[in-house]
């Protein structure tokens, strides 16, 4: 996987870069309108992460050159704004997703992978890892070619792990994936801790690995080893 | 007490006393001056009598007519001549009349009488009657003629200062209505209209640089909290933690996850201050809620309480964003502060939201309730959260009540007749 990370804000970008550099993938930066203009008319990328508020331009304008060129490249737009005309202007645009800052490293990259995802299977829709084969559009698990039963947050989950996978994730992180900012995350903790027994024990009766760990009580690892 | 109350009260007392002395003065001075004038008729009437008996040695002849008679008398001795009260019988009705005397003496070859003459004074007292009776009426007149006056007057002059009043009372600062400049030629209310204009201007200034001030310092903070929060997921990745290390990693998520929701609170309500979130379409509440208890689903049923559900259809042109935030304060509010096994109703017509739990049984105080930051000492939200649905609710013209009855607590959003 290719990605462009678009933003100023060097904390924020030296931490993406950060997580998403690992075997397999190959995550360059961009720190202002000009260095990110003069990156994507010479590369393509499987998805670019995109800020809208640059110090000498508009990430929009970023967007607007890559549709007019035509360019098939995945676009999630980060930015401060939470503002609904910002996020509907960003997909009229043609972005294919938009995160609010604050986020997760690990939201984003659920984001990311899901849109790297539609991008390069089109129709067959099939997310596998080793003995774990998701079919995403009808949302159906198989594990060892046996279907499995998952409630839609257990699901939403498994989802979630495989894009982080070798990741901790914090529970505040998934929390936040499951119940959005809305819930106190600490009453949700408990409820974490449920759904993901109930999934681990679907994936291991069917004789799947045991992948998902607790991590030290703040949360959990995909574990690919 | 009003005004135009206040100056009439002043002003008929002081005109009535005023009359009131005028009119006993005059009485007394046209009294005086009309008994003056028929005690000389008197003095004239006893000359002829000592005139006429000089002349012809005898007493006159006299004819008692219907306001005048002389009587003589025989005396011995010499008498005093004085003037007096007394009273006249009429010579046709026969009533007593108040009348002049002339008690004086006359001498009539040698022989000494007293003579009386006596003036009926009923016409004078008609006269200072009528006179009277004419005063009273001015005053009664001059009376409602000030009475009517004041009041048109006043509410005339007064009309710039009402006008003000009335502005001032409407000012929100929340609608965008200025305002507006009252014309009129006194000073004193130029003077008033230009400072109530200039104070509500600098209100207005000062609050909207406070609004864009909240607004733009959230905004910032933003770009902070997501340093924090992206190198505290990068932190977790670096290695083993120890119990109180992790301890301390789950403290600082929790805080920087309460830092994000105080500030985008912050950051919304701003906007909706500000009039920034102007977006509308056509949205199913009932969809919207049924949504959002399915968002909450865990919650309820790891609490278990009970939700009973009343929907009917309900489609209102209003902002996604906005009701959703309503719903979801109105339903997180009733499940954070409901008892485990407790339950909340939710009610939608076409009329109003009804949101309802059983909690406590403490009655939430109305006046702080909707103020920011104000929460109960348990809760574990922002302190905003009744704060926005308040702001959401009165952009929209709906009404938030809260009420307890029996420990159980109510929530009732009105809608507005307009926005359907």
């Amino acid at each position: 996987m290719k990605l462009l990370v678009i933003e100023d804000e060097a904390g924020l970008r030296e931490s993406i870069e950060e997580y998403f550099t690992e075997e397999g993938n190959i995550c360059e930066s961009a720190f202002n309108f000009g260095s990110a203009m003069a990156k994507v008319n010479l590369y393509r990328y499987d998805c670019i992460v995109l800020d809208i508020t640059l110090p000498d331009g508009s990430g929009l304008d970023i967007l607007k050159h890559l549709k007019l060129e035509q360019h098939t490249d995945g676009i999630l737009i980060i930015s401060a704004k939470n503002s609904l005309d910002d996020r509907l202007n960003g997909l009229d645009l043609g972005a294919d997703d938009y995160l609010t800052k604050p986020f997760h490293l690990s939201e984003l990259r659920a984001r990311v992978a899901a849109i790297v995802r539609r991008k390069s299977f089109d129709g067959n829709n099939h997310l596998r890892f080793n003995e774990i084969d998701i079919e995403l559009s009808a949302k159906e698990v198989k594990i060892n070619a046996q279907t499995i039963k998952l409630t839609p947050k257990e699901y939403a989950l498994l989802l979630y792990f495989l894009a982080n996978k070798g990741k901790v994730v914090s529970k505040s992180a998934i929390a936040e994936h499951l119940w959005g900012d809305n819930v106190d995350t600490a009453d949700n903790f408990d409820f974490i801790y449920s759904h993901i027994k109930n999934l681990r024990k679907k994936m291991t009766e069917v004789g799947g690995n045991d992948y998902i760990q607790a991590t030290y009580g703040m949360g959990y690892k995909f574990n690919t080893a | 007490m009003k005004l135009l109350t206040r100056y009439n009260r002043s002003t008929i007392a002081i005109t009535t006393a005023i009359m009131l002395v005028a009119a006993i003065a005059y009485y007394f001075a046209i009294t005086a001056v009309l008994s003056r004038q028929v005690d000389k008729a008197l003095e004239v009437e006893e000359h002829e009598v000592h005139d006429y008996a000089k002349l012809n040695g005898t007493l006159p002849h006299v004819f008692s007519t219907n306001h005048q008679a002389i009587i003589f008398t025989r005396v011995n001795s010499a008498i005093e001549r004085k003037f007096a009260d007394t009273v006249y019988r009429d010579l046709k009705d026969e009533e007593l009349e108040p009348a002049r005397a002339l008690y004086t003496w006359v001498k009539v070859q040698g022989k000494q009488y007293r003579v009386v003459v006596v003036q009926s004074k009923v016409e004078n007292e008609d006269l200072v009657k009528v006179i009277f009776l004419i005063t009273l009426g001015l005053i009664a007149a001059l009376l409602a003629a000030l009475f009517f006056l004041n009041r048109i007057i006043l509410s005339n002059i007064w009309k710039p200062f009402y006008k003000i009043l009335e502005q001032v009372k409407a000012f929100n600062l929340a609608d965008k209505r200025s305002i507006k400049t009252v014309p009129s030629d006194i000073d004193e209310f130029k003077e008033l209209d230009s400072a109530v204009s200039l104070m509500a201007d600098r209100v207005e200034d000062d609050y909207h640089a406070l609004k864009a001030f909240t607004e733009n310092a959230s905004h910032e903070l933003m770009t902070p909290i997501s340093v924090i929060n992206s190198k505290l997921d990068t932190f977790l990745q670096t290695g083993e933690f120890s119990k109180a290390q992790s301890k301390l990693l789950t403290d600082m998520y929790a805080s920087v996850t309460k830092l994000t929701r105080l500030n985008k609170s912050m950051l919304l309500l701003a906007k909706i201050e500000n009039g920034l979130i102007t977006d509308k379409r056509e949205i199913n509440l009932k969809t919207l809620i049924e949504d959002s208890l399915d968002h909450f689903e865990d919650l309820i049923a790891g609490r278990e309480i009970v939700i009973e559900r009343l929907l009917d259809d309900k489609t209102m042109k209003v902002s996604l964003l906005l009701m959703e935030v309503l719903i979801g304060n109105l339903i997180s509010n009733a499940l954070r502060h409901n008892v485990p096994g407790g339950f909340i109703s939710i009610e939608l017509n076409h009329l109003k939201l009804h949101v309802s739990n059983s909690g406590n049984p403490e009655v939430l105080d109305m006046t702080n309730m909707f103020r920011r930051f104000k929460k109960a000492a348990s809760s574990e939200g922002s302190g905003l959260g009744l704060t926005i649905s308040r702001q959401i609710c009165d952009m929209y013209g709906f009404n938030l009540d809260y009420v307890n009855l029996n420990s159980v607590h109510h929530f009732i959003v009105t809608f507005a007749p307009g926005v359907s």
